[in-house]
């Protein structure tokens, strides 16, 4: 809750410090604010705690969320490097600013109690990407993916808070607990028939944001539009908030009649698998690769979130924190690699063939990259192994074998696309020259790198906090 | 109620009839001329007889107009002027009343931006490139317009506790329900409710209104499409702004639409701003000026009393705005922008800030 | 009650008919005229300040703004009929298929009536002084996380509206 204040106030302040002129303190700024946004986060740890009648509550699953949400945020403004030096084209106040804002957002999808902070929560974060998403105004790309994304993201929002409407119209209440003890003693079949309509529809416009197999069709085009660092945002922490607050409605307010959704789910889990996986397959993108991959990854978090057992929900944070920290590292090598490139070519090239060659030069970069491939193909010894592995064997405990095995036959798949990253890096001809790193870039680098490395050897110490 | 439905429709067309005259008359006291003087003794007729050559006139409806559309717009600009006049209280009591709903002042802000979309039809449909800027431009003033005129009415909505216009103006006088004191400050301990007239005053409960109003006024004029606010009709340009292509009869509808604007921003102001329907004179000692000239409400005359206060200040405003009009050349479409945006609105919400600021100190 | 089915009628009327018209124009326009409607069912309901909201907000800005951008676009001369018989189909079976859901799902919900209530009825409740208590009271922190949304928006636009050093000057 402090958090959100203190993000609110962060975001107005790095706005005025705009006007100072030196774009060289904001980076720095920035990663404070989050710093001391994680502080007060923290400081509400083994504590529960309501909020403005009802509005949010602070317990320890959510401070949990709201650190990985943090971390992310922070390891994203960390590679963002101030935005680089083109003074008239970019504008890093509003942009950390506005990145500041849509974390409030986020933190309140995490914490809500009331479906009102959900929706505000969820329209914050949507805005906020939208605006990133069409911060590159002379790339034609990047106009067309924000357009998308606004146009389908506020269809969404409509059929989410159409959902709310009806659920309001069944229970009387807008808070999930509240609804959560009408649904129970609602399950024996008395329920209006339009709380299970309301249900259906809420979770439509909650997998539209995860960007979720069949709602998945802006992902491609806005990841790939998007400029790669508000991509890395965009893909992490929506995607975390997103499940959080999915796993919140199934896991609390929705259980009582998990006989309506709970087929849907499955379903819907299993197509978003097969679609993510093999159709990344057949990207030459790199940029488009990790959006497909992205989706392929809502849909293993999707798998967990129906498979409700006693530790759902530390697999979904472990997950969400390995797929994050490895994807912000593969994104980060991007932006280097084609920032290197964009230097000889006149199109941004977002391509494989950029990294071929790239062991050769850089080491550090394509050791990163090998890494953060690994994780997310769920290689063992990686974060992303343990990550797949605690929600496969949810899954298991829960016997939910069908979409298991596929699941498991998607995750085969993807070690394909993934290691052609790898492949090209290592054993591909090309010439990428020496890349100079600052040292934050390094930092943050060698430390995604590490944190995924140490996660796969010993998953247990992140895991035993959540 | 249906005195006052009655008495709003006399008072729009007794407006036209009036304010037609009185605005060619001081333009021309103005600009040093005479003015009309054909018709009538001192032209006093010349107002009749041009209606009956607009009554006379073809409704020409162009061959590539949207003939439904362009048949509807100004109708539906009247209604909307004409329905903002519900919720005028004209007098004391509850004779002239009209509607009593709680939510009066924004209903009657609500209603009037209906206007708008009024203005756009006629503009569009005409399907003349002249109609079309000056509706645009007629649409973007407004819209900004109605900023700083919604904030400036909400302070006062924030000093009155109500929004009802009836009870915002009992408020300002010897009819007041609840004590009032020397600029609304109970701890002055300067007890007005007896004394009334100009003391009890909006204006003077709160005396930042005064310049408050100035906004109000400002706002209310480029509301109107009034100079110098008339880009949306500037002749030199744009012939005549989203009207170019009427005739006839419902040219008069607009017209009388634009003057009837004119006089509801200037109720408003009063009902707001200027005491509503109380005499100006407080009782002193044992010379009751305050009671002798508002009257018992409920009572014929009280009505009379109150209506003619209403009338007396509504057309004082209408004067300043033909002053203004005839004084002021028109501002460019960037200073327009520059003064809602940066000057008025800013401004207003200050008086916003110092409004709830005020109301604490009244309690 | 009589006037409540008028009015129902009308709005749903004035609806299709945003669907139906060929003309964007008359589109925005029914689709203004549905908005009043709707405004009257809050009347009806004694929300008279959601109604005049309501007013404000979509007839007198929202609604406007679309009315400016589609005649800046004067689509009725570029309109290419984009849409291919199979996408109409497809979209045509899918809203229906929402549109029979619903219908069933209303007819099946059993609304408390008037009498269920216990008389506990107020109908003050849409007024301007109990909405503010609600609204300053219970839903505080919405209300104040809201501004944040808009803030954000306006960042947003003037970041994203500005004109650039070396763009074109219209």
């Amino acid at each position: 809750m402090n958090s959100i204040i203190a993000l609110s106030l962060f975001g107005i302040a790095n706005l005025f410090l705009g006007f100072l002129n030196n774009r060289k303190i904001l980076l720095p700024a920035t990663l404070a604010f989050v710093l001391v946004a994680l502080g007060l986060n923290l400081a509400d740890w083994n504590q529960e705690y309501l909020w403005f009648n009802n509005m949010l509550r602070t317990n320890n699953l959510s401070v949990n969320f709201a650190s990985v949400i943090l971390v992310a945020t922070f390891l994203v403004v960390a590679v963002s490097r101030g935005f680089g030096d083109d003074e008239e084209h970019t504008h890093p106040a509003e942009y950390y600013a506005i990145m500041l804002f849509s974390v409030v957002g986020a933190i309140m999808m995490v914490t809500f109690e009331n479906l009102i902070m959900l929706f505000v929560g969820l329209e914050i974060l949507s805005v906020s990407m939208y605006i990133l998403t069409g911060t590159d105004k002379r790339n034609l790309r990047s106009n067309e993916a924000a357009l998308k994304y606004f146009l389908m993201g506020a269809f969404a929002t409509g059929i989410l808070l159409f959902g709310i409407a009806l659920i309001y119209g069944a229970t009387g209440s807008f808070n999930i607990h509240g609804i959560e003890a009408l649904v129970l003693t609602a399950a024996g079949g008395s329920a209006p028939a339009l709380l299970y309509i309301g249900i259906v529809m809420v979770i439509i416009g909650l997998l539209f944001k995860v960007s979720a197999a069949p709602f998945h069709f802006w992902t491609p085009d806005v990841y790939e539009g998007a400029p790669a660092i508000f991509t890395a945002f965009m893909s992490t922490v929506v995607k975390t908030a997103g499940f959080a607050a999915l796993f919140r409605l199934l896991g609390g307010a929705f259980t009582g009649v998990y006989g309506t959704w709970i087929y849907i789910l499955y379903f819907l889990t299993m197509l978003t698998l097969i679609i993510g996986n093999i159709t990344a397959v057949y990207q030459q993108s790199f940029k488009r690769m990790l959006a497909y991959s992205s989706i392929s990854h809502a849909g293993y978090l999707m798998l967990t979130a129906t498979a409700k057992v006693a530790h759902t929900q530390s697999s979904i944070l472990f997950y969400s924190l390995a797929y994050s920290v490895a994807t912000i590292s593969a994104f980060a090598v991007l932006m280097v690699v084609a920032e290197t490139k964009e230097s000889n070519a006149e199109k941004t090239n977002e391509n494989f063939d950029i990294f071929n060659g790239l062991a050769k030069n850089n080491p550090l970069l394509a050791f990163v990259l090998t890494v953060s491939m690994l994780s997310l193909a769920g290689i063992p010894l990686t974060a992303g192994f343990w990550g797949k592995f605690f929600i496969f064997s949810d899954a298991f405990q829960r016997g939910i074998v069908v979409p298991l095995v596929v699941a498991v036959l998607m995750s085969a798949v993807g070690i394909y696309y993934y290691f052609k990253a790898i492949i090209s890096a290592y054993f591909k001809e090309g010439d990428v020259p020496a890349i100079e790193l600052k040292p934050i870039y390094k930092i943050t680098l060698i430390v995604t790198t590490l944190l995924t490395i140490v996660l796969g050897i010993a998953p247990d110490l992140v895991k035993s906090i959540f | 109620m249906f005195i006052a439905l009655i008495v709003c429709l006399g008072l729009i067309l007794t407006n036209v009839v009036v304010g037609v005259y009185s605005e060619r008359k001081i333009s021309a006291f103005m600009q040093d001329r005479l003015g009309p003087m054909e018709v009538g003794k001192y032209g006093l007729l010349q107002i009749f007889a041009d209606l009956l050559k607009l009554l006379q006139k073809e409704d020409i409806v162009p061959k590539l107009a949207d003939r439904k559309l362009f048949l509807i717009a100004p109708c539906i600009i009247f209604i909307a002027i004409f329905a903002g006049f519900a919720v005028i209280p004209l007098s004391s009591g509850e004779y002239l009343q009209g509607s009593k709903a709680e939510i009066g002042v924004f209903y009657l802000l609500a209603i009037v931006s209906v206007d708008i979309i009024g203005l756009l039809m006629a503009g569009w449909s005409s399907n003349n490139k002249y109609s079309l800027f000056g509706a645009m431009r007629a649409v973007a003033q407004i819209v900004s317009y109605e900023i700083p005129l919604g904030l400036s009415v909400l302070c006062v909505v924030m000093i009155s506790q109500s929004l009802n216009l009836q009870e915002i103006s009992t408020q300002q006088g010897i009819f007041s329900s609840e004590g009032n004191y020397l600029f609304g400050i109970k701890s002055l301990g300067i007890d007005v409710s007896a004394v009334g007239g100009i003391f009890t005053w909006n204006v003077f409960r709160m005396p930042f209104f005064f310049f408050l109003y100035i906004i109000f006024f400002i706002a209310s004029l480029a509301e109107c499409n009034r100079a110098p606010f008339d880009i949306p009709e500037a002749e030199s340009e744009l012939v005549g702004g989203f009207h170019t292509e009427y005739s006839g009869l419902r040219w008069a509808l607009i017209f009388l639409s634009e003057y009837g604007m004119m006089l509801l921003v200037s109720f408003l102001g009063v009902i707001l701003f200027w005491g509503s329907w109380y005499s100006p004179f407080p009782n002193i000692g044992s010379v009751r000026l305050a009671d002798w000239t508002n009257g018992e409400p409920n009572t014929i005359a009280g009505t009379l009393a109150g209506f003619f206060w209403l009338i007396a200040k509504a057309y004082l405003c209408v004067f300043l705005q033909m002053w203004v009009r005839w004084t002021f050349p028109r501002l460019r479409v960037d200073q327009l922008m520059y003064l809602t945006w940066k000057v008025l609105t800013p401004a207003s919400i200050l008086f916003v800030v110092l409004s709830g600021i005020w109301r604490m100190l009244m309690n | 009650m009589q006037f409540w089915y008028f009015l129902t009628a009308l709005t749903l009327l004035s609806a299709l008919m945003v669907v139906l018209s060929k003309n964007p124009i008359h589109s925005v326009l029914y689709l203004v005229f549905t908005f009043f409607c709707i405004s009257g069912h809050y009347v009806l309901l004694n929300a008279q300040f959601l109604m005049a909201v309501n007013i404000i907000v979509y007839a007198g800005a929202i609604m406007v703004l679309f009315l400016f951008v589609i005649m800046m676009l004067d689509l009725r001369r570029n309109m290419p009929d984009s849409k291919s018989n199979l996408t109409k189909l497809a979209g045509a079976i899918l809203g229906g298929t929402l549109l029979v859901i619903l219908v069933a799902v209303m007819r099946k919900t059993q609304f408390p009536q008037f009498s269920q209530m216990g008389g506990k009825f107020d109908t003050q409740t849409g007024m301007v002084e109990n909405l503010g208590q609600v609204l300053f009271r219970d839903y505080l922190l919405p209300f104040e996380l809201v501004s944040i949304l808009f803030f954000v928006a306006m960042v947003g636009a003037v970041m994203l509206g500005k004109r650039e050093a070396g763009e074109r000057n219209f």
